[in-house]
């Protein structure tokens, strides 16, 4: 078996190992637990509050909207950050990038804008 | 992480040459300027997107121009972005074939009840990334490349948003789109897992020498090709084709059997000829199936199509298999005829020329829906009649496709059998046989659109005169001239022999 | 331009493109400007043919001459050659004026859907595409211009033919296609078996071909590379058994179309075989030969029956054509200069003849709107002029000695009995008895279609139409092609001096 398999080997004996501790644990506590049905325990858990209304429940498609930018910037900010830290030995060439990045950035919130998506009403 | 962080080198700013990225600085800004003359002018300058997205086209095909002149090949990157000969040719056939889908489409989107702006916008945005597939010579570059202009299509593909089958077209490229690229992914890692790096030169290298183990390396190369047999529909991942090309918009469709074919080909040409040159034992006899299936089965169901633009979606997969021949038999033509990479010129002249005819076909199909509102073949009926002119030039076009002499397909299959005999193998003359046999075939089709316009009565009686818009018009002058040119010329063979790659492992 | 003999070949070929292209230009309505600019065209390059009759120089004819040779497309090495000899001067010239009578034929016949520009302009394009073929001297060439003639030629029969014209264009097209493309891959095995000898680089120069070929590549691949040819010029002649697309392409065709179809694209074959497949391959030659020649034999006789059994004029016409055109491959088949003068000289004589028999057939469709033979009768008395003309092109057909048919017949008979070397003297002999039965049953089919069409009493359901006989335009088209084959039939060495030397040059090789 060749060395890059045999590193495979460790991730696969990881997994099994994990697989039988989970089965382990469940097992152990079905043996032990009590076990009394009602129909008030088989409700979903919604953080503790009785749900209501049908399972397939529909949402304003702003939400979407609102949720994809919010998505977007939050994902490119990751990228500013690492780039934060190292810019004094990126120097000008690196502010040069960035300004550009965040320039066609900000034609995609302009273009939002424009569009009306940043209205709510 | 940190001690990652602290082993790596001092940054040192990469010099970068912008002469080498100039086409692809000049579409960016033309992207930009599209979207601020849409965001800024509103409904007044919805106009002048489309001449905004040509002009732009053709301002980047200037520093393709100059770059040819120069002529030296400029690597870039460590070798992840290589502008030579090859990268250049691409470029420019990119470059026209998106100005001709803008000619063709400025009249339709502009008349149809669509978004006008964002359309130029992504078309340009689809173009760019074909731009950089051009020049990507990196796994990741292709793959950043293949995304770019992949995503605009897919919305594209649905622009005609309320219509059910525009949307059953979007959706089907999409979810088999993503599908083939996660697959493509999967092959990517475990080739980069065994030569552990992403530029294709050094790839060649290390697969060459083969130390890698050879079950990875066969599981990776297999799934780098189907991914890419997705893109230019290879049967059978063709499936998504002929429900995506009658859904989308007809200039869209156009453009997907073109120009995102051709990407999808150039793609292919650099990962097999530079990263996998080596290992044709490999990927030999995988595209000695792909291409055998995909002309037979493409023929064999064009046959059955009464929907032209269905009809020309399953040609295209044809036609596809006769691009893909030359891979099955690179890895068997002699050093002293050039090697594998004689592989090369053939495609990229079939490329070529099938860029001219196929767009002309597509541009006369959206001249005639602009009368008869239909796709289906009956509407043809008596084309020559009422508009002599449009069915000389579909004449041309069809038969052209069909590989008739002196239009231009012929001189493409040409060179595609001549690449088959030049390998000289049994497997190779059996291909060729196929191929011969599948260029008969497709005959059957492509005179029966020919048997339409020239010898059927008009269906309704309407005689009408067919107006021809200036952009159409000037979209089938192109197309017509180039057609007829590569078929009398060596232009295309030229540029054929002249795209060969700068950096080989 | 040093001097117009370099040129000539070329505008040959391409004024009647250049004369399609201004016609495109012109508008549809101006139907006289356009019968006027086709006529003009054509003219002028029958002109051009004038100017190579007077200047090619006949005591070389076994030579290529109007040569050039430029570069066309590097990659493939193939290049602009073109040149003629003596046996591409008179198809050349017979080609180039056919289309003028043709065309002068035309002024007053469009067939329906009418449309003389589409009409003319397909004409010019044929005719650049048939002159193309007998000059051309690169294999690439050859091929193209050999394709150039099928899209005209599959409009004209789809669009301006009879009821099943559909089917009997795509017939016309798929055949011949189908043998194009074996014969395109014979082309490539050729320029790669060759590379090694030519220095590395392939060639598709026919001359070099006949070089390098038979030399330098092994006798079985000959044997396949020929077979490749074989079908592509085989189905193009049309030989038994691929034959069966001609009767219905004939049948469907115009008048225009059919002429052009007997008197010249049925020649490109044959001329393929005597200007390409034998001088580069003569080895297999030997070896294809018999069956050949024993295809040829059968051609004549089942072309003779099937003539028999023919209720309809122009199908028996056509019948007779496959017959004809077997004498003609007899004459190749036998490999001896006899017998390939006598095929070019029949190819000559069958392209007047039979170009002539269907003009005819052509006006009397045009007279009755119809050709079954059931219900013609008594065209003497009808249109005697018409009449007359029918019954000697019948004559000419049969090979009655003293018109053109006879010399194209009698010599590949004559041939078939002192075959080539290497040929099987018995078998050849056996094929000339069988061919010379064959001569006696044309005469049968011939006369008696002229006695069910010409003679006797013409029909009561014709008495009341008024049968007009002979107009200008068809004096103007036929009676130089009548002029003709009593010129030929009385002095054939028109042609045999001609092409003596250069059917030499084409089977010196078989010596070696």
């Amino acid at each position: 078996m060749s060395e890059f398999l045999r590193a495979y080997l460790t991730v696969a004996v990881f997994g099994l190992a994990a697989g039988l501790l989970v089965a382990a644990m469940l097992g152990l506590g079905k043996l032990v637990q009590p076990s009394r049905p009602s129909r008030q325990k088989r409700i979903n858990y919604e953080s503790g509050v009785d749900p209501v209304g049908a399972g397939f429940g529909q949402s304003q498609v702003r939400y979407y909207i609102f949720a994809l930018l919010f998505v977007m910037f939050d994902v490119e900010a990751v990228f500013i950050f690492p780039w934060a830290i190292g810019l004094e030995s990126f120097g000008v060439f690196g502010l040069i990038e960035m300004a550009i990045f965040i320039v066609i950035l900000a034609l995609g919130l302009v273009y939002a804008w424009r569009k009306g998506v940043l209205r709510w009403a | 992480m940190l001690h990652l962080l602290a082993q790596a080198e001092p940054f040192r700013s990469p010099t970068v040459d912008f002469h080498a990225f100039a086409p692809e600085i000049v579409l960016s800004v033309s992207i930009v300027v599209v979207l601020l003359v849409d965001l800024v002018f509103d409904e007044r300058g919805k106009w002048a997107t489309s001449s905004i997205a040509g002009i732009g086209l053709l301002a980047a095909l200037v520093p393709v121009l100059t770059l040819a002149v120069d002529g030296a090949d400029r690597s870039l990157f460590d070798g992840a972005y290589v502008v030579d000969n090859f990268a250049l040719v691409m470029k420019a056939l990119f470059l026209l074939s998106g100005y001709v889908t803008i000619l063709i489409s400025a009249r339709y989107i502009a008349e149809g009840d669509y978004y006008e702006g964002e359309y130029y916008f992504m078309l340009l945005c689809s173009l760019l990334g074909m731009l950089v597939m051009g020049s990507a010579r990196d796994l990741i570059s292709i793959f950043v490349a293949l995304e770019l202009l992949s995503i605009p299509a897919y919305l594209l593909a649905g622009w005609r948003k309320r219509d059910l089958r525009g949307n059953e077209a979007s959706l089907k490229y999409y979810l088999l789109g993503v599908f083939a690229a996660a697959v493509m992914l999967y092959g990517m890692s475990l080739i980069f897992g065994v030569t552990g790096s992403t530029i294709l030169t050094e790839i060649g290298a290390a697969l060459d020498g083969g130390e890698a183990p050879a079950p990875i390396v066969v599981v990776g190369i297999l799934f780098i090709v189907i991914g890419f047999a997705f893109k230019v529909s290879a049967v059978p991942f063709h499936t998504w084709a002929p429900d995506t090309y009658e859904g989308a918009p007809t200039p869209i469709t156009a453009y997907l059997s073109v120009a995102s074919k051709a990407a999808g080909f150039v793609a292919l040409l650099q990962l097999v000829f530079i990263g996998f040159l080596g290992r044709s034992d490999v990927w030999g006899p995988l595209f000695w199936v792909l291409a055998a299936i995909t002309m037979t089965v493409g023929n064999l169901i064009a046959l059955r199509q009464t929907n032209i633009v269905r009809m020309l979606a399953y040609s295209s997969v044809a036609q596809a298999g006769f691009m893909l021949a030359p891979f099955a038999v690179a890895g068997d033509i002699d050093v002293d005829r050039g090697g594998p990479l004689a592989a090369i010129p053939p495609v990229v002249t079939y490329l070529l020329i099938y860029a001219a005819m196929n767009l002309g076909a597509f541009a006369v199909v959206m001249v005639v829906a602009r009368k008869t509102r239909s796709g289906e073949l009956s509407s043809y009926g008596g084309l020559f009649e009422y508009a002599p002119g449009l069915a000389v030039l579909m004449t041309v076009f069809i038969f052209a496709l069909a590989g008739i002499p002196p239009l231009g397909g012929w001189l493409a299959k040409f060179v595609v059998f001549r690449a088959l005999l030049d390998a000289g193998t049994p497997a190779a003359i059996v291909l060729a046989v196929i191929a011969a046999v599948n260029s008969v075939i497709s005959l059957f089709y492509y005179a029966s659109v020919a048997r339409e316009m020239w010898m059927r009565p008009v269906p309704d009686g309407d005689r009408a005169p067919i107006r021809i818009p200036a952009s159409l018009g000037s979209a089938l002058a192109l197309a017509a001239a180039f057609t007829l040119l590569f078929g009398v010329s060596n232009v295309a063979t030229r540029f054929g022999d002249l795209a060969i790659f700068g950096f080989l492992p | 331009m040093d001097s117009f003999d370099d040129y000539a070949l070329t505008a040959a070929v391409f004024l009647p493109l250049a004369g399609a292209i201004a016609m495109l230009l012109v508008p549809r309505d101006a139907e006289g400007t356009h019968k006027l600019l086709a006529l003009a065209t054509s003219v002028a390059t029958l002109g051009v043919g004038g100017y190579l009759l007077a200047n090619f120089d006949y005591d070389r004819a076994g030579d290529m001459q109007f040569g050039i040779d430029k570069p066309w497309i590097e990659v493939i090495n193939s290049r602009y050659i073109v040149g003629i000899d003596g046996i591409s001067l008179p198809l050349l010239i017979l080609s180039m004026a056919i289309v003028v009578l043709v065309i002068l034929y035309s002024w007053t016949h469009f067939p329906e859907p009418h449309n003389p520009k589409a009409f003319l302009i397909l004409i010019l394009i044929l005719e650049a595409g048939m002159n193309g073929t007998f000059v051309a001297q690169d294999l690439i060439l050859f091929f193209v211009f050999f394709e150039v003639v099928l899209l005209p030629m599959y409009f004209m029969i789809g669009v301006w033919g009879g009821e099943n014209r559909q089917y009997a264009a795509i017939k016309f097209f798929l055949f011949t296609l189908f043998g194009s493309a074996l014969m395109i891959l014979s082309f490539l095995a050729l320029f790669f078996l060759v590379q090694e000898a030519n220095g590395g680089e392939g060639t598709f120069a026919i001359p070099d071909l006949i070089r390098l070929a038979s030399d330098n590549i092994t006798r079985d691949t000959q044997l396949l590379i020929f077979g490749g040819m074989f079908m592509g010029f085989a189905i193009k002649v049309p030989m038994f058994p691929f034959h069966t697309w001609l009767p219905d392409a004939h049948t469907q065709a115009p008048t225009q179309g059919s002429v052009i179809l007997a008197a010249i694209l049925l020649k490109l074959g044959t001329y393929g075989f005597i200007r390409i497949a034998i001088p580069i391959l003569p080895d297999a030659a030997v070896e294809w030969a018999p069956w050949i020649g024993g295809l040829a034999v059968i051609g004549i006789i089942y072309g003779a029956l099937g003539c028999l059994a023919q209720s309809d004029m122009k199908r028996l016409i056509a019948f007779s054509s496959v017959a004809h055109m077997g004498y003609v491959m007899l004459g190749i088949a036998t490999l001896t200069d006899f017998g390939l003068n006598a095929a070019v000289f029949g190819m000559v004589a069958h392209g007047l003849i039979t170009g002539m028999l269907f003009f005819v057939a052509g006006s009397v469709k045009e007279r009755f709107h119809t050709l079954e033979l059931a219900r013609l009768g008594g065209l003497l008395k009808q249109a005697p002029r018409m009449g007359w003309i029918l019954g000697f092109c019948a004559m000419a057909s049969l090979g009655l000695p003293g018109l053109a048919g006879f010399w194209g017949e009698f010599p590949a008979i004559l041939a078939a009995y002192n075959p080539a070397e290497g040929l099987s003297e018995e078998l050849f002999r056996g094929y000339m008895v069988v061919a010379a039965i064959g001569t006696v049953f044309a005469a049968g089919y011939l006369l008696w279609m002229l006695q069910r069409a010409a003679f006797g009493e013409p029909k009561a359901e014709w008495d009341a139409v008024r049968i007009s006989d002979m107009h200008w335009n068809e004096y103007a088209a036929w009676v130089p092609l009548l002029v003709f084959i009593v010129v030929l039939g009385v002095y054939p060495n028109l042609i045999f001096g001609l092409t003596d030397d250069a059917v030499r040059t084409a089977v010196s090789a078989l010596g070696r």
